[in-house]
């Protein structure tokens, strides 16, 4: 279905807005296939989003297939005050949060992630791969709460703002949920320290 | 593991690209919900008048066995209510199915709370 690339989606959003809203006139109108050209510019970003959520290719596609869907329904509601990717980030939170709340993600309970040994040796790439990835595990085994303020600051590009709004959350309540989350995942992944603190002494040596 | 490091791992995710039917597979359902006719609205000018007289009726019935009771106590009857026998016993035979339906419900409620907390519901 995909191949990886190294961009991510969201900095699109402003280019778009006009697009954006000439489209939304066009399908409110009665014309369904300028829906298209939202689903154009938007199946990046969103199928990303419900990757993050899942970490299953198929079931991301198929989680944005229904959240553009429902937008798609609900498009007379967006009432233009925020913007329309705002709009649509924060239905897609709700249907991929319902969506895995129905069939929760295929996780394993935080305390099971393994951690790699020992701080990692430089050059190490495949035990650097290994550790990044035990850690993206751990972020989905977070409690709910905690999880989607974390999958949704990084996507939304370290944004804490922007990752508020997708889940209609004030700014404070976000921060002191990914402050949480990050006290969760150091004391998870207590090697990670260690490594870092190596990392910063050799820099300052 | 500082903040740093969590942000160099979460930040750098690779990015998926959908498959390249992805934009036909979503427009082929909105034209099939284009395509579809609208939903019955709910007949909510039909519900109205037989919710408000459900209401009312019930509202009277409760009026009116008060007053009763208000009646029956001001004229310092032992019994206020005559219960005749045939009723009595299906009466108490409810009274079992509601506690034994409450009590269903209560333990349903209790394990639905558990199993959410552990994830097996």
């Amino acid at each position: 279905m995909s191949h990886p690339t190294e961009t991510q989606v969201p900095s699109q959003t402003a280019r778009n807005a006009a697009e954006d809203l000439a489209d939304v006139d066009r399908v409110l109108g009665g014309n369904a296939a300028a829906f298209e050209g939202i689903v154009q510019r938007w199946q990046g970003p969103l199928v990303n989003m419900a990757w993050r959520y899942c970490r299953d290719r198929s079931r991301a596609e198929e989680m944005a297939q229904d959240a553009f869907i429902r937008a798609w329904r609900n498009l007379g509601q967006w009432r233009r005050e925020s913007s329309f990717s705002t709009w649509l980030f924060a239905l897609a939170a709700n249907v991929f949060r319902n969506e895995l709340k129905r069939v929760p993600a295929m996780t394993l309970p935080m305390d099971e992630v393994a951690e790699p040994s020992g701080p990692a040796t430089q050059g190490d790439a495949l035990d650097e791969s290994m550790r990044q990835e035990a850690v993206r595990k751990a972020v989905l085994a977070l409690p709910m709460r905690y999880r989607e303020p974390v999958l949704l600051f990084y996507f939304h590009e370290m944004d804490v703002g922007a990752a508020a709004q997708t889940m209609k959350l004030p700014e404070g309540t976000v921060k002191a949920r990914l402050s949480r989350a990050r006290e969760l995942l150091r004391r998870r992944f207590p090697h990670l320290a260690q490594e870092h603190a190596a990392m910063e002494s050799r820099r300052e040596a | 593991m500082r903040d740093e490091k969590i942000n160099h791992i979460l930040a750098s995710e690779e990015a998926l690209i959908p498959s390249s039917g992805f934009v036909s597979a979503v427009m082929e359902r909105i034209r099939e919900d284009a395509a579809a006719p609208p939903p019955i609205p709910f007949p909510w000018k039909r519900f109205v008048p037989g919710a408000v007289l459900a209401m009312g009726g019930l509202g009277w019935g409760a009026v009116e066995l008060t007053r009763q009771a208000i009646k029956a106590a001001r004229s310092a009857q032992p019994v206020l209510l005559q219960i005749p026998d045939s009723l009595l016993h299906p009466m108490e035979t409810a009274g079992w199915v509601a506690l034994a339906l409450g009590i269903s419900w209560a333990s349903w409620m209790v394990a639905r709370r558990a199993g959410g907390e552990s994830r097996l519901l």
